[in-house]
């Protein structure tokens, strides 16, 4: 599989780490574009549904960040 | 909508009282609109100066435009700009130096020339021969030598030709002017008329143009071409320039005015030879140098003889020289009256002179031409001696008498100097002349007496330097302006010069670096020609050398940022803004300056400022964090190894009154040194060495001693009982050596990769100064002076004060302060409350239910941010084509206000119903898109934002193709998830405006009492018969203060006040309800009564550890501290009879059962000692203790304790002192660790510092759904951010039930809670947010796992009705966090917002 293809879904809690990632944005730090983020209210949000439903979608790689 | 935030700001003074105080503040420009930035950054990219990160210690660089970090608020960019930098001043063209020298060091030699040419038409010219006065000013000579800006000039013009400068002109007048003259003052007149419309012409009495410029100075150092190159940017402008046409008798002034031109402009300059004055000079083989150089100049070639004497010691006797030498002379000699100190030329000239083969003879005048056969033979001379300084301040030639000698000559030059030759101008009515043939005029507008006629150059001033010529020439082409247009010729033109220029300090530490010299052709290719000499900097040079400005004006004004910026946010018109006065009226005024890190400089023993790895504990913070210099990535600055061990060392700027007059212990240094060793070993790995140097550990704070043994026992960091003296070299290595004396006595010497000093925490002098303006008493320590029972309240009335200003102190008992300061100031405030409040006006919702979706989607471009690396039309048509958008556009900056009407008038017209806004962050800029909703008449629901700047191309920027990829995937996934979006609503709910306070001690009181002051009635429980609580107990407060008198006075007005409801005896038996509505059942003597409150304060305190040890209870001797206080406040005169008394600390306290630290015990000891050495100082008084934690201010007691003699002897906590019990006293056995003896003490009294214990009310925890620790105490809602209030919302935390606290504390801490709860009391009404959760009670199988699990206490059983046993959620206390929605096993639950359908719909999706 090329890098290109790769596709990790990404749930963000809205207030830690999806401001961690608006953060790297503005300091420019450079990283793959195969990250697809959906931003949660909490990472206690994220369900085990969620991460089967990315996984039977076609996600090589699920991160829940919080 | 309610905080005016003034940045830039400093208080200037402070006027009026309390409730009515005028306060003016300075407020320097921000010269970037912030309304208009958008934070892109573009105008820092294209900044060229360079300047140390402060944020990140000098770690790291930033630029003149900047955001101080990338979290900062605002969140939009300044320019730091000083004044004009000294070489800008010092040019009398008033050249942008600074600016164009950032310019060359970025290697933007074109944006460099037209900074240049904005005053200048001939860079190359001055670039060569200007004898930049500007350097001579230069701060850089401060370090080593000042920047070479003439030849970094001559560079920007080797690289670009001039005349490929766009020159911007006004539209061209009718009006014609007439300029004398084609040297620089006229070409400068010419060029500077023709940028203002107004066409001359230049009329020249030699054949070639240029004036001395052409004829004056030979081509081996400006090169004609290069002239006539930059004549031809003058020309090129519509001048016309007419050579060979002198004034004479036809044509005149007259005929010139008469003929059509409206001004004449007279730079003639000055070209006519001054005579030496001596007999035979008539003589053939006598040349004036003018007259010489002009004939090299245009014929190339001048007659010269085989032994030349040429009289003077100017640059125009040294152009002689050279060009004699290069036209073959053999001999050739300068003969200069004074010495080489005092000589005109240019030193760089002199000794190219030399080198080429020109003698120079000193202090020797001319005295006769000896004349044979009517040429010139020789000629005799005198020797000459310094006297006595003349009108030049040069000391002045004086014949020796009878010291004449002759020299054999074939030819004499005179350059002793020029006037100009007028003439032609004698007669001409309205001139008049000077002295020295210099034409009169005025000094500013450069006017002659005749109307009309100008003067300016040489022929004004007489010989001068040619960018004084320039500046002449664009002087008098404003004037000619003014004057053609009528208006005043003076007026605003006076130069205002500052005395004490504001400017960038030069850098401690500047690392010196040589000046660039220019490379010059070799000698021997210099014979018999006229080829340049200087060749001019390579690109490579030119940087370098330009790089070494230091930047003295911050912002060098080169403009760039005003071309980047496509907001609009910086112009011509932002960078010309002016410092401003801001007068405020004010009720109250809070004051939270901060502190300053203490700079290690001084101490020179840990050479901070010369080993590169002695860091201070601040610069290491920043490189553990992820946005810091290095990423987060843990190397040390010197070879960016990463270390193996890393030492600390404690109380660097604290605890020290020899080297630095700091007394007071910091607070906070033990604590995040420890924080700092875990994280270190986090991130550098679990073999990291961490070692900490310390005297005593103080983790006092909540949680604290569990994080100290967990960095000990769980990471494995080393701490060390030892002061450290020095850090020491290891030669050839960047490695660090201490020396320390370790526990066991022994001296142990150990390297180590880098060293941390813990730095502790000052005032700054800046603050210190307002201080004084603002006349508040100052410590010892120099904090803000306080009352411990008002911990807030500055010595002025009205004035309030929080944070390390008022002590050092750690960020929850900041944040306490911080509340306590708005809770006094709301007090003074109260009847104006909700005055001068704003509050949003909502239009009308549009009902859109039973409608099918209508997306609009806009896709932000933000300037270049974003459409720089994606493809935004491409997005913005692929979201064409997605299922139901109906619209889709893209935006040059959709944040702009005519965006934000566009897209009002779009959701109107076009009957959308929800909108996709693909830009920066939600995090910043949702919420004004939702304004725009509602002003459309949308549920702000109806909305999602998606992120393609900050997590898009900001971060793929070598990627743009994956970027637009993945900014599309990103626009449907929002498209799916807003077309399943309902609007929601916000409910509101009324908030009961009573409070409840329960405890009657201090904290209550004073909490209780603080509410009653915001206008508040409130209900006060007390379970026993007094008020007071354990302050009753107490003698006195660290500072001094009488407790009990302090306490009887704030019963009293407890007592007295209207708004207190009093219930003493009585317990609270139930709870019912949530924030804004409680119902609470309180019992007193069997008597239950309800009360309706809208919120809770907790401030149920803490008691006294009874001890089973050290034989409390068994023998009357051995006392607690309330026991020894009970006496103190009896006045037990027996006291003072003892001969020894001992206190033994942490009994009860950092032991495994209650492994927290009671904060108090130390300091109280230690006063109690205090009071005991008063009672009867020759009383032997013992403190045998662990670590003495006697943090802030407090440290001044511990040092009188010593002073006065009382003797503290550390106990390790496996061998604890022993407690006997004799006849005739306690026989108390401890092992003194320096001595590592036991040391036996006979006491007459035991004073054991007993721990402070929780209620642990568990019942009150389940009233109310709050938290309680391990050890018994409550948990706030977060340690930093929420230190007195509750997760559960209306509920709110003070006094000892938080923690153990000395009574300031408490206080503090009082108000902090009754200044949140007025918070929401003030606002009379919750507002529900409309994200929240709902539970179909039909699903819900009443597990409870989201009743135990959620953290708001929002789900709960119901009680009644059909679905009885299951669970409903209150939509108040919800804070929509999704927990229990993703704990249902049931699908009962759903998120609005964040509905399941939604996020699957989005995986779906990707």
């Amino acid at each position: 599989m090329s890098d290109q293809k790769i596709k990790i879904t990404t749930f963000l809690c809205n207030w830690c780490s999806y401001g961690a990632a608006d953060l790297a944005g503005v300091s420019r730090f450079q990283y793959p574009p195969n990250f697809r983020v959906i931003r949660v209210p909490c990472s206690g949000r994220v369900s085990p549904k969620f991460i089967l439903a990315a996984f039977r979608h076609g996600s090589d790689g699920v991160w829940v960040s919080g | 909508m309610n905080i005016n935030l003034l940045t830039c700001s400093e208080i200037e003074k402070v006027e009026g009282s309390k409730g009515d105080f005028q306060v003016t503040l300075n407020k320097t420009p921000r010269y970037i609109d912030a309304s208009r930035c958008t934070g892109c950054g573009d105008c820092a990219e294209v900044c060229p100066v360079v300047l140390p990160n402060e944020y990140d210690q000098g770690l790291s660089n930033r630029k003149a435009a900047y955001k101080k970090y990338a979290q900062a608020i605002p969140g939009a960019f300044a320019i730091q700009k000083a004044d004009k930098a000294p070489c800008r001043m010092a040019c009398p063209a008033g050249l942008n130096v600074q600016g164009y020298v950032q310019m060359v060091g970025q290697g933007k030699y074109k944006e460099a020339l037209s900074i240049i040419m904005k005053d200048l038409p001939l860079p190359g010219v001055l670039g060569r021969i200007c004898p930049h006065e500007c350097e001579n000013v230069c701060r850089r000579a401060e370090v080593d030598a000042p920047i070479a800006i003439r030849n970094l000039k001559r560079l920007a013009a080797d690289k670009i030709d001039p005349r490929d400068i766009g020159i911007t002109c006004d539209p061209a007048r009718d009006e014609k002017v007439a300029i004398i003259g084609s040297g620089p003052a006229g070409l400068s007149a010419a060029y500077h008329l023709a940028r203002k419309g107004v066409l001359s012409t230049i009329f020249e009495a030699l054949p070639e143009p240029g004036g001395m410029l052409r004829v004056g100075i030979p081509d081996h150092r400006l090169p004609r071409e290069i002239l006539q190159r930059e004549i031809e940017v003058i020309t090129n402008l519509g001048v016309e320039l007419k050579t060979s046409s002198p004034l004479g008798p036809e044509m005149n002034i007259d005929s010139l005015l008469n003929g059509g031109y409206k001004a004449v402009y007279l730079a003639i300059g000055a070209h006519k030879g001054i005579e030496l004055g001596i007999p035979g000079e008539n003589t053939e083989g006598v040349r004036q140098g003018g007259d010489f150089l002009r004939e090299v100049n245009l014929a190339g070639k001048a007659p010269v003889g085989k032994k030349i004497a040429i009289i003077g010691g100017g640059n125009v006797a040294i152009d002689v020289a050279r060009s004699a030498v290069r036209l073959g002379a053999e001999e050739v000699n300068i003969l200069y009256r004074r010495t080489r100190a005092e000589m005109p030329a240019w030193e760089e000239e002199i000794q190219a002179a030399e080198e080429e083969g020109a003698k120079i003879t000193y202090l020797a005048a001319p005295e006769e031409v000896l004349v044979k056969d009517n040429k010139v033979a020789g000629l005799k001379l005198i020797r000459m001696e310094l006297g006595e300084p003349d009108s030049s301040g040069r000391r002045r030639p004086v014949p020796i008498p009878g010291s004449e000698y002759d020299i054999e000559v074939d030819q004499i030059i005179p350059a002793i100097g020029l006037r100009p030759d007028i003439s032609s101008l004698k007669g001409v009515e309205g001139l008049n002349f000077t002295r020295r043939d210099t034409i009169e005029c005025d000094p500013v507008t450069c006017a002659t007496n005749r109307k009309g006629v100008f003067a300016g150059g040489d022929a004004q001033s007489g010989p001068g330097i040619a960018i004084s010529a320039i500046a002449a020439g664009r002087e008098a082409a404003e004037s000619i302006v003014r004057y053609l247009d009528g208006r005043d010729m003076a007026e605003g033109r006076e130069k205002v010069i500052k005395e004490r220029p504001d400017y960038r300090p030069i850098p401690k530490n500047q690392v010196e670096e040589a000046r660039l010299s220019m490379p010059e052709l070799p000698l021997k290719d210099r014979e018999g020609n006229f080829k340049e000499v200087e060749l001019g900097y390579e690109e490579e040079m030119g940087r370098k050398e330009a790089n070494r400005c230091l930047n003295c004006g911050y912002c060098c004004e080169c403009f760039q940022c005003v071309s980047a910026c496509g907001a609009d946010a910086v112009t011509l018109v932002t960078h010309a803004q002016k410092p401003e006065t801001v007068e405020i009226e004010a009720g109250s005024i809070v004051m939270a300056p901060g502190f300053q890190p203490f700079d290690p400089s001084r101490f020179d023993t840990y050479n901070y400022t010369n080993f590169p790895n002695v860091l201070t504990a601040m610069e290491f913070e920043r490189i553990l964090s992820a946005s810091g210099p290095t990423q987060g990535h843990l190397v040390r600055p010197s070879d960016k190894k990463e270390p193996k061990k890393i030492a600390w060392i404690q109380c660097v700027g604290s605890r020290d009154l020899n080297r630095c007059d700091h007394g007071y212990c910091s607070s906070v240094c033990c604590m995040y040194a420890l924080k700092e060793a875990v994280i270190a070993k986090e991130h550098g790995g679990s073999d990291l060495d961490c070692s900490i140097f310390f005297m005593d550990m103080r983790t006092h704070g909540k949680d604290f001693e569990r994080f100290y043994n967990d960095a000990k026992e769980k990471h494995g960091v080393r701490c060390i009982r030892s002061r450290i003296h020095s850090i020491e070299p290891i030669p050839n290595s960047d490695d660090l050596l201490i020396p320390y004396v370790g526990e066991d006595g022994r001296m142990v010497h150990e390297t180590f990769d880098m060293v941390v000093l813990s730095v502790g925490l000052e005032i700054s002098p800046e603050v210190m100064e307002l201080a004084k303006k603002l006349d508040l008493n100052m410590t010892k320590g120099g904090f803000c002076e306080t009352e411990s029972f008002h911990p807030v309240s500055s010595s002025k009335d009205g004035i309030y004060v929080c944070g390390a200003f008022q002590g050092p102190k750690d960020i929850p008992q900041s944040v306490i302060e911080a509340s306590s300061a708005a809770a006094e100031a709301g007090a003074d405030l109260s009847e104006a409350r909700n005055t001068l409040t704003k509050e949003k006006i909502v239009p009308e919702e549009r009902n859109i239910v039973g409608e099918r979706p209508r997306i609009g989607v806009f896709v932000c471009h933000c300037g270049i941010n974003i459409s720089g690396v994606v493809d935004v039309p491409a997005v913005r048509d692929y979201a064409a084509s997605l299922p139901y958008v109906e619209y889709a556009a893209d935006n040059l900056y959709t944040c702009s206000q005519d965006t934000q009407e566009a897209m009002a008038r779009v959701i109107k017209e076009k009957k959308l119903n929800r909108m996709v806004v693909a830009a920066c962050t939600p995090k910043t800029h949702e919420p004004l898109f939702q304004e725009t909703l509602i002003s459309a008449g949308l549920n702000k629901y109806l909305f999602e934002m998606t992120n393609i700047r900050n997590q898009d191309s900001w971060v793929h920027k070598d990627n743009p193709e994956m970027a637009t990829v993945k900014a599309k995937d990103l626009v449907r996934m929002a498209v799916t998830k807003v077309a399943l979006m309902e609007p929601l609503e916000e409910a509101e709910l009324d908030v009961d405006q009573e409070a409840l306070v329960l405890g009657g001690g201090i904290s209550g009181m004073v909490s209780a009492k603080s509410l009653s002051n915001q206008g508040y009635k409130v209900s006060l429980v007390e379970r026993t018969g007094v008020l007071g609580g354990q302050g009753l107990k107490l003698f006195k407060t660290w500072k001094g203060e009488d407790v009990h008198l302090k306490i009887s006075e704030l019963v009293k007005s407890v007592e007295e006040d209207e708004n207190i409801e009093l219930y003493l005896n009585t317990e609270m038996i139930k709870v019912d309800g949530f924030v804004g509505n409680f119902k609470t059942t309180l019992s007193s003597n069997g008597k239950e009564t309800e009360h309706e409150h809208g919120i809770t304060v907790i401030a149920t305190g803490g008691y006294e550890y009874q001890p089973e040890e050290y034989l409390y209870k068994k023998d009357p001797r051995v006392l607690t501290h309330q026991d020894l206080d009970k006496r103190f406040i009896e006045n037990d005169p027996g006291l003072k009879d003892f001969k020894s008394a001992v206190f033994i600390q942490c009994v009860g306290s950092r032991e495994p059962e209650r492994p927290y630290c009671s904060r108090v015990c130390c300091t109280h000891s230690i006063e109690s000692a205090l009071h005991l050495k008063e009672l009867n100082p020759d009383m032997q008084v013992f403190i045998l203790y662990r670590d003495i934690r006697t943090y802030g201010e407090r440290e001044y007691l511990y040092k009188e304790a010593r002073e006065k003699g009382v003797i503290f002897i550390r106990y390790s906590v496996d061998k604890k002192p022993q407690v006997k019990a004799m006849e005739d006293g306690l026989e108390i056995e401890v092992v003194d660790p320096i001595l590592r003896q036991p040391v036996l003490i006979n006491a007459d009294i035991l004073t054991l510092a007993s721990a402070i214990v929780p209620y642990k009310d568990e019942k009150l925890a389940n009233f109310f759904k709050i938290p309680m620790n391990e050890d018994g105490f409550f948990v706030e809602a977060h340690a930093k951010l929420g230190p007195s209030e509750f997760a559960t919302d209306g509920v709110f935390l003070c006094g000892m039930a938080h923690y153990p606290k000395p009574i300031d504390e408490s206080v503090a801490q009082a108000l902090a809670a009754s200044s949140r709860a007025v918070t929401l009391l003030a606002k009379q009404k919750v507002h529900v947010s409309g994200t929240i959760a709902n539970i179909n009670p039909l699903y819900c199988s009443g597990c409870g796992v989201c009743v135990s699990i959620c953290p708001y206490s929002a789900p709960a059983f119901i009680e009644k009705g059909p679905f009885t046993g299951r669970v409903e959620i209150n939509p108040i206390l919800c804070k929509g966090c999704g927990l229990c929605v993703a704990s249902c096993r049931s699908g009962a639950i759903n998120l609005k917002g964040f509905g399941e359908d939604q996020i699957m719909a989005m995986i779906n999706e990707m």
